[in-house]
């Protein structure tokens, strides 16, 4: 699934691993929530948005592939 | 979700899917083997002890296996740097598995006496040791590539 999850954490100043410390997840997660190999639990999705200070919708939400 | 299984289970919920579907793969294999022996027991006399280490091995072997292959032990590890000092770290351990090893085996079994016993002792030390290293070793460097890819 593509997601908006990398580009917004750049865009926050925001590293993978501190992410991934906040959230209480691995770094390697973070990783593959990023390249849409992994669909996290709506918990996760939840704890992400709520980070970065953004909404599911902001996130998850019909990203455009091109 | 919790289960009396949830110590096996780690906290990461990546880690944690990917563990059950280990988990839950090894149960059926180890299902369809039980079932091959019921047939096979039907048409040649097995040795009970061998099928019950077997019905063992299959579990563990392919549990281990795919974990060590699935890149997922060491999540943090994905520069060259962080891969050389967790290298080293695996060598250091495994030198002192086989220290503690022998000591162990030397306090609770004592010396042993003739040659053929220092062979066997030191075989399956080194058969251990190296087992250790080269599992460690595998799953450093699947999980090295797999997090560099992810950066």
């Amino acid at each position: 699934m593509k997601n908006n999850v990398k580009i917004t954490r750049m865009k926050a100043s925001i590293t993978q691993e501190q992410l991934a410390k906040r959230i209480g997840v691995t770094r390697q997660t973070i990783g593959l929530i990023e390249k849409g190999e992994y669909n996290p639990s709506l918990h996760l999705c939840v704890a992400i948005a709520k980070e970065l200070n953004k909404t599911l919708d902001d996130l998850f939400w019909e990203v455009d592939d091109s | 979700m919790k289960s009396w299984i949830s110590f096996l289970i780690p906290e990461d919920e990546y880690k944690e899917k990917k563990m059950l579907y280990f988990f839950s793969e090894g149960a059926i294999l180890l299902f369809l083997f039980l079932i091959t022996m019921i047939i096979c027991n039907k048409y040649f006399d097995l040795n009970l002890d061998m099928v019950l280490m077997f019905c063992i091995a299959v579990f563990l072997i392919y549990v281990f296996g795919r974990y060590i292959l699935s890149g997922i032990e060491y999540t943090d590890i994905a520069t060259e740097q962080a891969y050389k000092k967790e290298l080293k770290v695996i060598c250091i351990k495994t030198i002192n598995f086989v220290v503690i090893f022998m000591l162990l085996y030397f306090i609770f079994t004592g010396l042993p006496s003739n040659q053929m016993e220092w062979i066997e002792i030191l075989g399956l030390l080194l058969s251990l040791s190296f087992l250790w290293f080269f599992t460690s070793f595998i799953s450093l460097k699947r999980s090295y590539m797999k997090n560099k890819e992810l950066l």
